[in-house]
């Protein structure tokens, strides 16, 4: 099975997999306990309506996805935080506008394609070297800003007042997270794909908790459940040609069952 | 003489939400080792005014001052411990230790990448001794019973060693017994280690000793430094407009 690992392509995958793992479970702990996990799933939308105009203007995707993530979660987190809507409505306001976003300009590009059935479900074919370099770069950017303010977000995640009246810059932290977010979703397409990507966000956390023990530990252990399905389904996509993201994504709901079941209360 | 200057000190305060006149021209300060207590009808503005002292509210005009400083330049927050309404209502599955939400305290004076330094570390330590919260330090914050939590809560504003403590409505969703309990705590805390209190309650009745400033909140801000006056029942019974029974809770 190992052999696998002698193919460029594999290689590849599993690095933007694992990469992908570590960002999107750190950064999906957040947004699970600020019950804001349905972000995750919107950002992925938006991030598919980034594709289409790529593919529709022969430019490169991955980079019009985390545009467009960007900006989406900018105005997300502006009409959440300056206009006082409900995070559930604005969020379902752009999941579903950018769907129909997205299908109108596949429509207008054409017709549905094998490339755009990759975007949506993740290929392990599909990671170029250039992707590497553009996930390395942003990647190790969101690393090193999700470390930098690890516990000022842990401690707004736990209680926002008394985070803002301690002193800790609450907003422009809040917008600091959802753009880190955007941009782990965009970077995550071409593994796990948009439709699939907010499991890897949500699913590990919520498993990790269930365990009842501090942070800390929690999140290493989230990271852990993340990087163990990327694994096993980047391995089960290579041996039974399935989509990577959907493998992953199976991979992650067993595990989850198991914390269930382990920790029955 | 040394000069000292108040703690809080509000001119002509006024605060508008959607239209609606919320406090009005409220003038008062607060000084250094206060024991002080804010009483007032329900929704006559209480939480809003300590929102509004903490800087998590803007006022629609007026002047606060904290330390001597104007709100707007103000930065050393981690001066002022906050303990919020229902606190001591936590999500029962929210992955924190106690030890963790104690040392949250820590977090502003830390910085960005600032591991826990030794005097992190003792603060935290003390905090927790001084609440008696050490032995739950591995405890889940949401396996601890409302009068736990509310000692946790505290030792984390403590944590931060601040020169005032600010606690809001502290005896929502706490047994009785851990009520009585908490307020000889804050006594304590108040008398012995010179920490300035200033809290929120409508338990008149526990505040009647000790009180050292008194602010009625009912739209605008009412202040008496002789708190046994206005704890008469029929002055209450004036500012609250029904009739007032004072229940001393002294046991």
């Amino acid at each position: 099975m190992l052999e696998m690992l002698n193919y460029p392509f594999m290689q590849r995958a599993f690095i933007a997999g694992l990469m992908i793992a570590v960002l999107a479970s750190i950064s999906g702990s957040f947004i699970v306990l600020r019950r804001y996990s349905l972000l995750s799933e919107t950002l992925a939308h938006v991030s598919l309506v980034g594709v289409a105009v790529g593919l529709l203007f022969g430019m490169s995707p991955l980079w019009i996805a985390v545009l467009a993530s960007l900006v989406a979660s900018w105005l997300i987190e502006y009409l959440r935080s300056t206009h006082g809507m409900y995070s559930d409505s604005v969020l379902a306001i752009f999941l579903s506008g950018s769907l129909a976003l997205a299908i109108v300009i596949v429509s207008l590009a054409g017709s549905f394609n094998a490339s755009l059935f990759s975007y949506l479900f993740g290929s392990i074919l599909s990671v170029s070297t250039q992707d590497l370099w553009v996930m390395g770069i942003f990647g190790s950017l969101a690393m090193a800003l999700l470390i930098a303010f690890f516990k000022e977000l842990y401690f707004i995640a736990f209680d926002e007042d008394v985070a803002r009246a301690g002193g800790i810059r609450v907003t422009l932290l809040n917008f600091m997270l959802v753009s880190v977010i955007a941009v782990i979703i965009a970077l995550s397409i071409r593994v796990v794909g948009t439709l699939l990507i907010g499991a890897l966000m949500v699913i590990p956390p919520v498993a990790a908790i269930r365990f009842g023990m501090g942070f800390y530990p929690t999140t290493l252990l989230s990271v852990a459940i993340a990087l163990l399905s990327v694994i096993i389904g980047l391995s089960a996509s290579y041996l039974f040609s399935l989509p990577s993201g959907a493998a992953i994504v199976l991979c992650l709901l067993v595990i989850f069952i198991l914390a269930l079941v382990i920790n029955r209360r | 003489m040394k000069f000292s200057p108040s703690l809080f000190e509000v001119n002509n305060l006024n605060f508008e939400r959607q239209g609606n006149l919320v406090l009005k021209n409220s003038t008062f300060k607060i000084l250094p080792g206060e024991y002080c207590a804010i009483i007032g009808p329900n929704g006559g503005g209480k939480t809003t005014l300590v929102r509004l002292l903490l800087g998590l509210e803007k006022p629609t005009s007026g002047e606060i001052k904290l330390f001597g400083i104007p709100q707007k330049r103000f930065r050393d927050w981690n001066r002022i411990g906050y303990v919020p309404q229902r606190s001591a209502l936590v999500d029962g599955s929210f992955p924190a230790t106690v030890r963790e939400v104690v040392g949250m305290g820590r977090y502003a004076r830390r910085g960005i990448f600032g591991f826990e330094s030794h005097e992190d570390k003792a603060a935290i330590v003390e905090a927790m001794e001084l609440m008696g919260v050490s032995d739950l330090s591995d405890r889940l914050i949401g396996n601890l019973s409302g009068g736990q939590r509310q000692r946790v809560m505290i030792a984390r504003a403590l944590a931060s060693a601040p020169d005032v403590l600010i606690v809001d409505e502290p005896n929502t969703g706490v047994d009785v017994e851990s009520q009585h309990r908490f307020y000889e705590l804050l006594r304590t805390l108040n008398k012995t280690k010179k920490l300035s209190i200033l809290f929120i309650t409508h338990d008149v009745g526990v505040i009647a000793e000790d009180i050292t400033r008194l602010l009625f909140v009912n739209q605008s801000v009412l202040v008496s430094q002789n708190p046994g006056e206005m704890l008469r029942c029929d002055e209450m019974s004036r500012l609250y407009g029904t009739p007032a029974h004072l229940v001393s809770h002294n046991h």
